[in-house]
């Protein structure tokens, strides 16, 4: 398995952590609301067969710059400069939830900067009579529930911990919130409102050329099926593909069968 | 010491049986506009009665969806206000300026209010509360930033001639000319209520302005709050003047100490328990994390963990007894915290028509002309060390 390192990057909004790893043909993974990075299984699966890319979103981890993002239009030209600093001429994008609609903002508008396109339980469209889930103001065990699946999995038990700690009136260390108050407010930035969705995005992602992968978390109680259909049969010659068992934030839950599913569609 | 008459006009009929919060999603269904009439019209009369009574002003706010207080447009209240009294100072506590747009509209209301009541008006300003954000789907993230450009221009419009030109983030208006202009030149006075986030502080002490202390947390929490306004004032430059602060408190006056508790306590916590779930919804990026970390400190203090009468006389949540108690406690209080303008919530949740006319009666007749005495206009209040906080 290869090592992925973390790096900063000069970018326009300022400076942005990207982690990298492995060797062949260039992915960028586009991150959730979760922030996902550090630890997380997918990219040490994949950096198996890809030079994989994993920039951290203005706002999250260690990467500055959120004060210049205002909305999502912003946040494409942001991917499309980390693209440029790096040098990726025709990259692969993977994209999870929030990165997944970043992702298909960048494709409609550059369509030949990517060599393919895989949206995971995309956010970004609004369908009528199936509203997303609210993420903001919620109890984190509710959120939680609404995200992932399993009930043991860690962060499910993280967010359980932290409604007692709410309930019990308990005051949280500023250290452990810190990290989500900043995540919520970059959030916010580019999906308060419209909420999650851009109401250009439907009628723009014709113009996506690249190979499309839609891919949805069978449990997801967060964004309707409706959403993910909505994206296939919009995007030319898009496929689908359900993963069981795996809720909203599916890398998190089921990484090898994404990385599995995304090898076999990147052709490897 | 001024003195001002608060009135939030709180929806008094939530059914028994409804135990949701009193904000962003409870339902509408249970405002029943009978009582909407009655106690919009009442509440406008216990205002009314404030100026009869000799207080320096009165004091109204604006909040939207919720039953905490169903003011969502102080303006309206104010204009009728401004009609119907005379001499009072009338303070909107305050516009929620991120919530309108274009906030020439501010500019405009307010300087009709200034016109109608002869120059009495208070101007407030506010960036507005967390559940606000929700009931407008206005970005919190950029709360701040709109709230400081919408200031910069209603300012503007008030003492720059007109029309002029204003490009900003926010807000671009190519013809910025208001009328009507107001009376009290070059703007009225400027209040703005916070809840101890340093951004605020920094900006009121910035602009000379006074600082209204929103309650419902323990005295300690104010103490410090006021301290680090004072604070600010001098970081920019200058010692803070006592009217540039406001405490606002529940206060409650019967004949006896016992009579008080008795009168007062389930009104009390119908407010508490009623109508505070819900009000303390933080958005994401409504917040900066430094101001988010410092107010943590005393987070758990909010009102709304309050569970028996004495946690509330402890922490001074409520000024409530006998007019020599009253007394008593607000000199004491006072001079911990040193603000120059007292804004009494006499009205609390159910506090029903007749409890609410005694009280504002007793405190007029038998407290403020004391403390009118105890704190001479000119004269500092803060007494106690700055180091103790």
């Amino acid at each position: 398995m290869a090592t992925l390192t973390d790096q900063m990057l000069s970018t326009a909004v300022g400076k942005v952590s990207v982690r990298r790893g492995g060797t062949g043909r260039p992915v960028v993974y586009l991150h959730s609301a979760t922030g996902e990075g550090p630890g997380f299984g997918l990219l040490e699966d994949l950096s198996d067969s890809f030079d994989v890319i994993a920039p951290m979103f203005p706002g999250f981890g260690e990467s500055e710059g959120l004060d210049a993002v205002d909305d999502m239009e912003d946040a494409a030209f942001h991917v499309l400069d980390v693209l440029d600093v790096l040098g990726l001429e025709r990259p692969a994008l993977v994209g999870l939830s929030l990165g997944a609609w970043m992702a298909a903002e960048v494709a409609t508008r550059w369509p030949d900067r990517l060599s393919a396109l895989v949206l995971v339980n995309p956010v970004g469209l609004r369908v009528d009579g199936a509203p997303i889930g609210e993420i903001f103001g919620r109890d984190p065990d509710e959120l939680a529930a609404d995200l992932i699946a399993d009930e043991q999995h860690p962060i499910r038990q993280a967010a359980r911990m932290m409604s007692a700690a709410a309930e019990s009136k308990q005051e949280i260390p500023f250290e452990l919130v810190k990290p989500l108050l900043q995540s919520l407010a970059a959030t916010a930035k580019v999906g308060w409102d419209p909420y999650l969705h851009d109401p250009k995005l439907a009628k723009r992602l014709h113009r996506i050329t690249a190979p499309t992968l839609v891919v949805r978390g069978a449990e997801d109680r967060l964004v309707p099926a409706s959403h993910g259909d909505a994206y296939a049969s919009a995007i030319p010659g898009a496929r689908r593909a359900d993963v069981a068992a795996a809720g909203h934030l599916l890398g998190l839950e089921q990484p090898a069968q994404l990385a599995a599913l995304i090898r076999d569609f990147l052709g490897q | 010491m001024r003195f001002f008459s608060f009135h939030l006009m709180p929806y008094p009929a939530l059914p028994p049986d409804y135990d949701g919060p009193a904000w962003i999603t409870c339902p509408n269904r249970l405002f029943d506009p009978q009582v909407g009439h009655e106690v919009y019209n009442r509440y406008l009369d216990e205002l009314i009665l404030a100026e009869e009574l000799g207080f320096d002003g009165v004091c109204v706010n604006e909040h939207h969806q919720n039953a905490y207080g169903i003011m969502p447009s102080p303006n309206l209240i104010a204009s009728a206000l401004a009609r119907q009294t005379t001499r009072v100072k009338i303070a909107v506590v305050g516009n929620a300026l991120p919530l309108y747009d274009p906030p020439t509209r501010v500019a405009e209301e307010f300087a009709m209010i200034d016109c109608i009541s002869g120059g009495r008006l208070i101007a407030g300003f506010v960036v507005g509360g967390g559940p606000e954000y929700y009931s407008f789907s206005i970005n919190p993230a950029h709360a701040r930033e709109r709230f400081y450009e919408a200031h910069d221009l209603i300012i503007k419009a008030w003492t720059e001639p007109g029309p002029f030109e204003f490009i900003g983030k926010h807000y671009r208006i190519r013809y910025v000319n208001t009328w009507p202009r107001p009376v009290q030149q070059p703007h009225p006075e400027v209040w703005v209520p916070g809840v101890g986030s340093l951004e605020t502080m920094e900006f009121v002490a910035a602009h000379r302005y006074a600082y209204m202390g929103i309650p419902y947390f323990h005295i300690s929490v104010f103490e410090r709050t006021f301290g680090m306004f004072r604070d600010a004032c001098e970081r920019a430059g200058y010692q803070a003047d006592p009217m540039q602060s406001g405490w606002l408190e529940p206060i409650f006056v019967a004949e006896t100490d016992a009579d008080a508790r008795r009168l007062y306590e389930e009104h009390f916590f119908y407010f508490v328990k009623r109508l505070l779930p819900g009000i303390n919804i933080q958005p994401p990026g409504y917040t900066t994390l430094r101001s988010y970390e410092s107010m943590l400190k005393g987070a758990n203090t909010f009102a709304i963990n309050l569970e028996t009468w004495d946690e509330v006389v402890e922490g001074q949540y409520a000024i409530v007894g006998s007019p020599d108690t009253v007394y008593e406690k607000l000199v004491e209080n006072l001079h911990r915290l040193g603000t120059g303008n007292l804004l009494g919530l006499f009205q609390l949740g159910t506090l029903p028509a007749d409890l609410t006319r005694r009280n504002l009666e007793l405190f007029a007749t038998e407290v403020m002309p004391r403390l009118r005495k105890e704190f001479p206009e000119g004269q500092a209040i803060l007494q106690q060390s700055e180091a103790v906080a």
